[in-house]
């Protein structure tokens, strides 16, 4: 601490003759004493040699070279010249622990902290994750039922088309099914070797609200390209809650897995289900029905042409009727699981998050919004970084002050107890 | 606004030229013999040299700024012999040296050098960097690191001292 030590006026006009006298300027009369002080003071003043003041001439020149010449005097060390700087060294060793710390805490938590890089690395993980290919206990079933077609089939390319995501169900024997030949005739029924199996899915997308507009409308163009339709759908815009819009498609068996990556890409998956039901049996037992009832028809034909008694006609007459409502039945029921087995059922929804931008969006191309989205994310994430290590360095920083106030105070104090008397 | 740092070669060798001898004085005052203030002396302009672009003029003179280099370089060599300056073994005999006709002068100067050593070292420090070194109040205590009122009040304090010892009877 400095003490105010006020001079008093006497002290005060004595040191200006004293400045007075050093500078050459003429005192008072009664401080002519001084001026004969400065002039005896200064005339014993030690002076260089003229060897000395030639050498330190010559350093000048040189730039003063660092000469270890001087070494006892000096108490030199291999880091001297960093002797007036190294205390500069504690704050900047300390910062840069401080945004190691920081970094650490920040990209090390990884499941905790939303940061940019975790929440593209969830989006990443996320799809596959969810995806939870089930195979329907009724595949399990498929392996009784696989052989046990003995009726038509008039499936052709559909059918085989059907059999196709079969190998995902290995267990329930999809690889004992034969090929099917081409069928000649479509309109024939033949035999069904193979097994008929329905597919279905659930897919859930969430996408920004900004994208909710054009992902709906990106959906029904990719049913669309797959050949596929829409057989219902309700699509619901709300400020609120981001809208939602529920798809009812079908899409062909065969473009299935295709159709269902391409409408993945419209969003982040936040749900995806498929599941598979084989329908062969079903299948197999309306065939029988319908060749029993066209073979009965035929029958019943060859009866009527035989009768002979009104009676008789009228008796094979109302047969016929009963026969040909049954083999339309029996029509009706292959056609309806035969559109089964070709077109696959996908329940789609789509919910905006809520969110106004879309920078972590997955599908669509990455527009100048999306890019502000990104800087937005990286500003953030600095923001977060820089706060982090605020907090790890305000509380370093005072003890790299403390500790470097208190060596400087230290090495003073050591410096002037050299004056002090032995 | 303060003006940016002179660092040029030109300040330097001009505050040399200025400033060499009487720090020279002034290192040979606190530390009494010749080699280690013509060390001490070589090693504070070659610091100040190196220093030279970090030096500040809103913190003070360049003078000041210069004999605090050369005060440092001094007292850490005080410290390193562990004893202070023997002002007194070296001091060079005046009277036989001067003209008999200056013999009064000779023992005038005499007894102002025995007095100067007589102080304590602070205060022949201070008469060091207010005889030898010309500095101002203000500089002895940026030197000092202390205020310009307590610098002024220990240097009259240390010329009183003086003036008392050259005048008293031998």
């Amino acid at each position: 601490m400095r003490h105010r030590d006020p001079l008093t006026d006497v002290q005060r006009d004595e040191l200006d003759a004293l400045d007075r006298a050093l500078a050459g300027e003429p005192v008072q009369l009664e401080m002519r004493e001084l001026e004969e002080l400065v002039r005896d003071v200064r005339a014993g003043a030690p002076e260089m040699s003229p060897a000395f003041a030639a050498r330190l001439e010559h350093e000048l020149q040189e730039g003063f070279p660092t000469s270890q010449e001087r070494v006892p005097v000096s108490v030199r060390r291999p880091w001297a010249d960093w002797s007036g700087r190294r205390w500069v060294l504690l704050p900047a060793t300390g910062s840069l622990a401080a945004v190691v710390v920081a970094l650490v805490v920040v990209f090390g938590g990884t499941n905790d902290t939303g940061t940019f890089a975790d929440q593209a690395s969830r989006d990443a993980d996320t799809p596959s994750s969810a995806l939870t290919e089930e195979a329907s206990p009724a595949a399990g079933a498929a392996d009784s039922a696989g052989g046990a077609g003995t009726g038509g089939s008039a499936g052709g390319a559909a059918d085989r088309a059907a059999a196709a995501p079969a190998p995902s169900a290995k267990s329930g024997g999809a690889t004992s099914i034969a090929p099917v030949p081409p069928d000649p005739s479509p309109g024939a029924i033949a035999p069904a070797r193979t097994r008929k199996v329905e597919r279905s899915a659930v897919l859930a997308l969430s996408t920004p609200d900004d994208d909710f507009e054009r992902t709906t409308d990106a959906v029904i163009a990719t049913v669309g390209r797959f050949g596929g339709i829409v057989a219902s759908s309700q699509i619901g815009a709300s400020d609120a809650m981001g809208g939602e819009a529920s798809f009812d498609l079908r899409i062909p068996t065969e473009r299935l897995d295709r159709a269902l990556a391409a409408l993945s890409k419209l969003g982040h998956v936040t749900e995806r289900n498929q599941s598979l039901q084989d329908i062969t049996a079903n299948f197999a037992s309306a065939q029988e029905r319908l060749s029993d009832a066209r073979a009965e028809r035929r029958g019943l034909l060859r009866a009527l042409a035989r009768a002979t008694t009104q009676n008789q006609i009228a008796s094979i007459k109302a047969q016929l009727r009963n026969v040909s409502s049954r083999i339309a039945g029996a029509k009706g029921e292959l056609s309806s699981l035969r559109r089964r087995a070709d077109l696959s059922r996908v329940d789609l929804t789509v919910r905006g998050n809520g969110e106004g931008e879309s920078g972590t969006s997955g599908g669509g191309s990455w527009t100048p919004g999306d890019a502000a989205g990104d800087a937005l994310r990286v500003l953030e994430v600095l923001a977060g970084i820089a706060l982090v290590a605020l907090a790890v360095l305000a509380p370093l920083g005072l003890v790299v002050a403390a500790v470097v106030l208190a060596v400087r105070s230290g090495r003073r104090r050591r410096r002037e107890s050299a004056l002090d008397p032995t | 606004m303060a003006s940016p740092p002179n660092t040029s070669t030109e300040t330097f060798d001009a505050l040399y030229r200025d400033c060499a001898r009487d720090m020279y004085a002034y290192v040979h005052t606190l530390l009494g013999d010749d080699a280690s203030a013509e060390d001490v002396t070589a090693l504070a302009f070659e610091r100040a040299y190196r220093r030279r672009a970090t030096f500040d003029d809103r913190r003070g003179s360049r003078r000041g700024w210069l004999f605090g280099i050369a005060r440092n370089a001094a007292l850490d060599e005080l410290r390193r012999r562990k004893r202070s300056a023997p002002i007194l073994g070296e001091l060079p005999d005046e009277t036989t040296r001067a003209p008999e006709e200056e013999a009064d002068l000779a023992v005038r100067r005499t007894t102002v050098r025995v007095a100067l050593a007589a102080l304590a070292p602070r205060e022949r420090e201070l008469v060091a960097l207010k005889f030898h070194g010309g500095l101002s109040n203000a500089e002895i205590a940026a030197v000092l690191g202390t205020s310009e009122s307590n610098a002024g009040t220990r240097v009259h304090r240390a010329v009183s001292k003086l003036r008392e010892a050259c005048n008293a009877p031998s």
